[in-house]
């Protein structure tokens, strides 16, 4: 435990930069959509009322999704720390299973703390009229529409299986190459593609629909959350193979 | 005692080529050895499987008795320094710090004294050190981490011979003051000759000669002088490089000379230079793989 500590202190010895550079692209994302927001006019409808027809403000606002830059920033940061980083921690006599472990723990860490800002942002977001003017950038439908404490929990899951997900590819790019790296895009994309074959052969697609309908945020986080195991093995069975 | 490193039957197969073939080895602990060998000879092959760094074909290797592959209780008493050892995009002093953590035995004020030493600015970026500084950042790094087994892979590319000589002072210094087991590769053989132990000598994959520093000084012996001379001198003797310039002739012979053979070699008007550690190790190289074998039978 100890050197899983050490490993994720390694990662952040120059200070905060994978900490505070999702929330710089997500706050430029923000300035943006603010300021659109704010230029352009309400989305309003006419309304056929008992006085007339008059104009009512959308009360469902704009969304914007801009809070997705977040969740792609830790794809690449999940990406960029583990290879580049990873020679020199085994020159020091860190095994890779710790060096893999105290990466991990510090994207789980992260996205656990992350995700519980963007539960407060969307929260200040509910309660100021969407930034006062009907802006919906923390707010995405369906996936993050419930209370704070779900959204916080299913932006955490998400935060951290997209960081995971991308130190597989640090591991693979970095024992691999670009060609490993293209390879194993090419491998994932036969998977999906085999998934789609197998549900069109057996005329199954009313069965995944349904699947998806019925499947509520909280279900789907536990999906998430399976998902990210997944890929947190196969990126531990590839470092183990990996050599500097 | 177990021996801090040792390792049998190591083969390592790529592709095309072997790396290492059938490699057996012991070091003692507390000693310093030198690993010695041309280029592809199959050094670094070897210093990385040590470390874990890469993983064998077949053959053992233990390190303090266990093997060292993903055992964080061996690797972390290991410390390696590689010539070309890449870092994050970080400063000379983030580097000193994360390897500091690593080590519960860091000396930071051997690594101060070494950076000053050196001329190695804390504050600048790894990256933008030339190829010297940055040799000499593997160098601090490996002689303040004071581990238990201490690898340094050709760490001086690029330094100067002012920068290497403090390198060899403060290697012996800190040795004396908390001794470790030192591998050490080289292809500056003569130079580090008066620290080195044993030398391992490796050519094409396969060790060639493992031996006492000491018992090497004298074990051959260059003969030179008329041909006629050294032909009668030579007779009977095993002898390994022949160099003919004009009437006279070089040879090298192998085996200590008593001084019966000196006498005689003076009454010829012979030459007689010992080899340098490093004119035995291009000899050893050179030769055919058992050459060392059948001098000591």
């Amino acid at each position: 435990m100890r050197t899983w500590r050490d490993v994720a202190r390694y990662h952040l010895v120059v200070p905060w930069a994978p900490l505070l550079i999702p929330w710089a692209i997500l706050t430029c994302s923000f300035v943006i959509n603010l300021v659109i927001f704010a230029l352009a006019p309400t989305h309003h409808h006419n309304v056929m009322t008992s006085h007339g027809l008059v104009s009512v403000a959308d009360a469902t606002g704009g969304y914007t999704g801009g809070v997705a830059s977040i969740y792609v920033l830790f794809l690449v940061i999940g990406a960029s720390i583990i290879g580049r980083s990873l020679p020199f921690a085994l020159a020091l006599g860190v095994s890779r299973r710790s060096y893999y472990a105290g990466s991990a723990a510090l994207g789980a860490a992260m996205a656990v703390a992350d995700g519980l800002v963007l539960a407060a942002l969307q929260a200040v977001e509910r309660s100021t009229d969407g930034w006062g003017v009907h802006m919906h950038f923390f707010q995405v439908p369906y996936v993050l529409a419930g209370p704070w404490y779900l959204t916080w929990l299913t932006s955490s899951v998400a935060l951290a299986l997209l960081f995971v997900y991308g130190m597989w590819f640090g591991i693979v790019y970095r024992r691999w190459n670009l060609i490993g790296a293209a390879a194993f895009t090419v491998a994932q994309l036969t998977l999906v593609l085999a998934a789609v074959l197998l549900v069109a052969s057996t005329n199954a697609w009313s069965g995944v629909g349904h699947f998806f309908t019925g499947l509520t945020a909280a279900g789907l986080t536990g999906l998430l959350a399976g998902m990210a195991a997944l890929l947190l093995a196969g990126g531990h069975a590839t470092i183990r193979r990996a050599t500097v | 005692m177990i021996p801090a490193i040792s390792v049998a039957g190591l083969t390592r197969r790529y592709r095309d080529h072997v790396a290492l073939d059938q490699v057996s080895l012991e070091v003692e602990a507390g000693s310093i050895v030198g690993l010695l060998g041309r280029n592809g000879a199959g050094k670094t092959t070897l210093l990385r499987i040590l470390t874990g760094q890469e993983f064998p074909s077949s053959g053992a290797v233990l390190v303090h008795g266990a093997r060292p592959t993903e055992n964080a209780a061996v690797l972390r008493r290991m410390v390696f320094v590689r010539e070309d050892q890449t870092y994050p995009d970080f400063k000379v002093r983030h580097a000193l710090l994360v390897a500091s953590w690593f080590y519960p035995h860091w000396n930071a004020e051997l690594a101060d004294a070494l950076l000053a030493d050196f001329g190695l600015p804390a504050g600048r970026a790894v990256k933008k050190l030339s190829r010297g500084m940055r040799s000499a950042l593997g160098i601090v790094i490996g002689l303040a981490a004071r581990a238990e087994v201490t690898i340094f892979d050709e760490p001086y590319a690029g330094l100067d011979a002012v920068a290497r000589q403090i390198f060899y002072d403060r290697l012996l210094a800190d040795y004396a003051e908390q001794p470790r087991t030192i591998l050490l590769s080289t292809h500056l053989i003569d130079e580090a000759a008066g620290l080195l132990e044993r030398v391992i000598v490796m050519d094409r994959g396969r060790i060639v000669l493992t031996a006492d520093a000491d018992d090497l000084r004298g074990v051959a012996t260059a003969v030179s002088g008329p041909v006629l001379a050294v032909d009668e001198f030579t007779a009977g003797r095993v002898v390994w490089d022949r160099r003919r310039v004009a009437s006279r002739v070089s040879v090298v012979v192998v085996g200590g000379l008593d001084e019966a053979d000196r006498l005689r070699a003076g009454s010829l008007h012979l030459d007689l230079t010992p080899l340098t550690l490093q004119q035995l190790v291009v000899q050893a190289a050179t030769q055919p793989a058992d050459a060392f074998e059948r001098t000591s039978a």
